[in-house]
């Protein structure tokens, strides 16, 4: 089972030579689940992620806080039974036989025919497989809003790693703003951590709520309940919560020190030293994008995921693209649709059980019946979630002169000032204006870019995100000088023949 | 793409005829439309996709006399002057956002003896032909003009008058200036037919309407021989997909850019501080769908010849690349003339890489030859049928030292 098949390059010829059957980029619930079941079915499988410990976003350093001597107990009560279950899965993952898992990875590079790009400290390459699964998660969806760039402001997703992985909490007055699930969970594990927030804003109403419930299928229940026991806690230990903010503002000099908070008619204004924001979450296209994989538009959660079959498997956009050929990768987990932690479990058990079977050429359905439902059992509270948690201040009118790249401090203004002299996607504001073109590779930007031409040209759904090229993460020059096996038949290719004679003929700038 | 559309049938150039058609609304295109236009002529530039998207707007802005083909010399010397006059031309506002900075000086750097004594062999042929701007340097002098480099540089060449401008920018300000000075473009409009009628005229077919001109010029850029193909003139072209990476800022230690002589080398430091590295590498170019893509195992080369040359570099991250569509031709020089074949058709295409620099020049003399009817010498070098001549495919030097 083992074999070694041959990929073709991007030019359609040569062969190189298979790391393993399976690469699985992402070692979250789905990524493991994914490389667990490959394993035990007896495939190698690589598994790449950019962090120390398996575990993603959610499961994050669950070894180190609930398996070592030095757990700490506040700590685990805080993070509770949904992070606990990550350890079994975790375990599972560690034990499992034919899994070569290699942490602090980082992929910046996916072609559809099944090259990784990667890179470990000092050393980067690629590597080659007969399937990928991509399994990269999601993002929290960048919320500009002004003083949004002060030192002092951060994300419900970035104070949940200071404490999973640095156990450190916020300090100070603390404020909440903004809505979605992660928001209340944060609020929630804070006050099991003895941070108890001054006031949490919501940009969601009771309405919203109310509309929801339109939505609501029994399945759903139990993460409903789960969610009105977070409130309810929040509620017992009187915390200020208020509903239907339309306007939020970080005030300050060198780091925010107030918060301003209007609602249709009242304007609180409160002293702040940190505050924590988020308006949900979206999948992390960057990998799939570069790839040349499509993507669509749902605007139930208002994001761009990438075009998938529900086993995962992934389409190439149309038109050209570097490799030739059908795609050999599968989504699955954030990366696919948002779901959550147990719906991605289950769709990359799913993916994986597929995944087997396609490789040993026998039938799918009858083993992958029980992933699939667990899977939509999962999924079921997701419609009544995405109404009642709209996006909130990532949607409506942004304030001309907040900024919108942080990496070269273009505010919205700017940009839309070019919009209206005819730059009307993405990568022609890019070029014009080189928002996205940072260190952040346009990952903090693309979404609002997009916000803003849809409202500037009244669009139904955003244009286009940025393309997509390697690498997606940044690679130092001296690794790119000396990556490990490329492939022969790329690199054999002519350059520009660019020098003149001494005495005069050919030559470029470029 | 849509706003700045117009629907076919509505505009002039679908229902007057014109004096001049051209084919590509990247920089040659835009830039002769506008000498044309100030002359009074009335003048359509058909566009696929939107003017500038394609090799002229998302080149590496080089402004560069150093390395030239000799041929191109008379050419080059005149677009400085004219990208330094630039306001004259694309107006106050199109000037100050190309972002001409010119006297930076480009240095070539020889590495190794075999490069060192290129560049000497160099030196000494630009002397005997009479251009001067390039000039020999020591490795102490290189060492001097590029903190950081090697201290194994032997030596290398500088152009002094060279620089470098904003790509995208520029060809906007031309585009524009072209369209203010009565020129009509039309972006999202694609050639597919191109016919002579009984009559004399050209009949230009379109996706979106056919257009009638006295004259068309074939600005095609990497498509050109495609465009060339329609009136069955066969023109030898390579369709090259250039690309470029970008790192993350440094702080600013270079001003001049450098480039290499054997070695895919080629960077500068933006204003805003990130390297921009190119050497000629090809990705994979895709002609029919108009785009391209990076090839990073290629990419390796210019890596290593980049931190070869400035160990000190050797941390800093790549954090992005890209690709332009280039055409190519077999001696490394643009062809810029009237067909063999056809009267009253230009073909002004193949710039090899090194084309922004030349293009306000060729848009000058191409329109005042047009306009003349008489070919302006500086031209003849790049005429069409070269080839054809019996002249070497590589080179040109007839005279040639080495
Ligand atoms: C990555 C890169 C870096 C470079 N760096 C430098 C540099 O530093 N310095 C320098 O001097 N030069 C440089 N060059 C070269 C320079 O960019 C080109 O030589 C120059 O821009 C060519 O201009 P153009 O108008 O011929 O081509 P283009 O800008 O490509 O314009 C041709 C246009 O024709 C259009 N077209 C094609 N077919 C049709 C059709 N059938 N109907 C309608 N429209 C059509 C295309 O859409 C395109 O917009 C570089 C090039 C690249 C790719």
């Amino acid at each position: 089972m083992t074999e070694t098949g041959t990929s073709s390059s991007p030019t359609g010829a040569g062969a190189v030579a298979m790391d393993a059957d399976v690469i699985v980029i992402g070692a979250g619930p789905a990524g493991m689940s994914a490389a667990t079941e490959l394993g035990a079915a007896g495939f190698r499988v690589i598994a790449l992620d950019m962090n120390p410990s398996p575990g993603g976003q959610i499961y994050r350093a669950v070894e180190l806080n609930l398996g070592d001597q030095r757990a700490d107990p506040v700590l685990a009560r805080a993070l509770g039974r949904a992070y606990a279950a990550g350890w079994p899965l975790v375990a599972r993952f560690r034990n499992q036989e034919g899994i070569d898992y290699r942490p602090d990875t980082t992929v910046w590079e996916l072609r559809t025919d099944g090259t990784v790009g990667w890179q470990r400290a000092a050393r980067g390459g690629y590597l080659r497989a007969r399937h990928i699964v991509l399994a990269n998660g999601a993002m929290e969806r960048p919320m500009p809003f002004p003083g949004w760039t002060l030192p002092g402001v951060m994300t419900a997703g970035a104070v949940q790693t200071l404490i999973k992985s640095s156990r450190l909490k916020p300090t100070g007055r603390v404020v909440l703003a903004g809505t979605g699930p992660l928001l209340f969970l944060l609020a929630d594990q804070l006050l099991k951590l003895g941070v108890k927030p001054a006031l949490i804003a919501r940009t969601d109403r009771f309405g919203d709520k109310m509309k929801a419930l339109a939505r609501l299928r029994p399945a759903a229940l139990p993460a409903i309940a789960k969610g009105a026991g977070w409130m309810l806690n929040l509620r017992k230990a009187g915390i200020r919560t208020v509903t239907g903010v339309a306007r939020l503002e970080a005030v300050g000099d060198d780091r925010v020190r107030e918060v301003v908070v209007e609602t249709g008619d009242e304007t609180t204004r409160l002293p702040c030293d940190t505050l924590i924001v988020h308006d949900g979450i979206i999948p992390s296209i960057d990998l799939a994008q570069g790839a040349g994989l499509a993507v669509e538009w749902r605007a139930g959660d208002a994001s761009w995921c990438p075009v998938t079959e529900q086993s995962g498997l992934a389409s190439p956009s149309r038109g050209a693209n570097l490799s030739a050929g059908a795609s050999r990768i599968w989504i699955t987990g954030d990366a696919r649709q948002i779901g959550g932690a147990d719906a991605a479990a289950a769709h990359g058990r799913l993916v994986g059980q597929t995944l087997a079977a396609r490789l040993e050429a026998a039938e799918t359905e009858a083993l992958t019946a029980g992933p699939a439902r667990i899977y939509a059992r999962a999924m079921a509270p997701r419609a009544f979630i995405d109404a009642a948690f709209p996006q909130g201040q990532t949607s409506g009118d942004l304030a001309d002169s907040t900024i919108v790249c942080r990496c070269e401090e273009i505010t919205a203004g700017t940009i839309r000032s070019k919009a209206r002299q005819g730059a009307t996607d993405p990568d022609q504001l890019r070029g014009l204006l080189r928002c996205g073109m940072g260190p952040c590779q346009g990952r903090s930007c693309a979404s609002t870019i997009g916000r803003l031409l849809s409202e500037e040209f009244d669009l139904k759904r955003p244009p286009r995100p940025f393309r997509g090229r390697p690498p997606v993460r940044p690679v130092p020059l001296c690794i790119l000088a000396t990556l490990e096996s490329l492939d022969p038949e790329l690199v054999s290719s002519e350059a520009l023949n660019d020098k003149p004679d001494a005495s005069g003929g050919i030559d470029s700038d470029v | 793409m849509t706003s700045l559309m117009r629907q076919a049938g509505s505009t002039p150039m679908f229902e007057r005829r014109q004096d001049v058609i051209i084919i590509g609304g990247g920089l040659q295109g835009c830039a002769i439309a506008l000498f044309l236009a100030r002359a009074g002529r009335s003048v359509g530039v058909i566009e696929r996709t939107v003017a500038g998207r394609h090799a002229s707007g998302v080149n590496a802005g080089g402004l560069r006399l150093l390395l030239r083909d000799h041929r191109e010399y008379p050419i080059a010397v005149r677009a400085m002057e004219i990208w330094s006059g630039l306001e004259e031309f694309v107006g106050r506002a199109g000037a100050k956002a190309s972002e001409v900075r010119l006297r930076t000086s480009q240095i070539a750097i020889a590495m190794d003896s075999n490069e060192m004594s290129w560049a000497e062999d160099r030196a000494r042929d630009m002397g005997r032909r009479g251009i001067l701007n390039e000039r020999l340097l020591d490795g102490r002098e290189v060492r001097r003009l590029l903190p950081g480099i090697s201290s194994r540089v032997l030596g290398g060449l500088i152009s002094e008058p060279d620089g470098h401008a904003n790509p995208a920018n520029a060809a906007r300000a031309f585009r524009m200036a072209a369209a203010a000075a009565g020129a009509h473009i039309e972006e999202g409009c694609r050639v597919q037919g191109l016919e002579r009628t009984g009559s004399g005229l050209w009949r230009v077919e379109t996706d979106r309407g056919t257009a009638e001109a006295e004259i068309v010029i074939n600005c095609a850029g990497a498509w050109g021989a495609g465009v060339a193909r329609l009136v069955d003139e066969t023109l030898s072209l390579e369709a090259m997909a250039l690309s470029m990476m970008v790192t993350s800022r440094v702080e600013h230690f270079v001003t001049p850019v450098v480039i290499g002589i054997d070695r895919p080398l080629s960077f500068k430091q933006s204003a805003a501080g990130s390297l921009v590295i190119g050497g000629g590498i090809a990705g994979k170019p895709c002609l029919d769908e108009a785009t391209s893509f990076t090839i990073m195992d290629r990419m390796v080369s210019s890596a290593a010849a980049t931190i070869d040359a400035f160990p000190c570099l050797s941390d800093v991250p790549v954090l992005r690349t890209w690709t332009g569509l280039e055409g190519v031709t077999p001696d490394g020089i643009p062809y810029i003339g009237p067909s063999v074949r056809h009267p009253g058709l230009w073909h002004v295409f193949g710039f090899c890489g090194h084309g922004f620099q030349l293009s306000p020049a060729v848009g000058e003399i191409v329109a005042t030859s047009i306009l003349s009817g008489e070919r302006d010498a500086r031209l003849l070098p790049f005429s069409v049928d070269r080839f054809k001549a019996g002249q070497p495919v590589r080179g040109g030097g007839d005279d040639a030292a080495a």
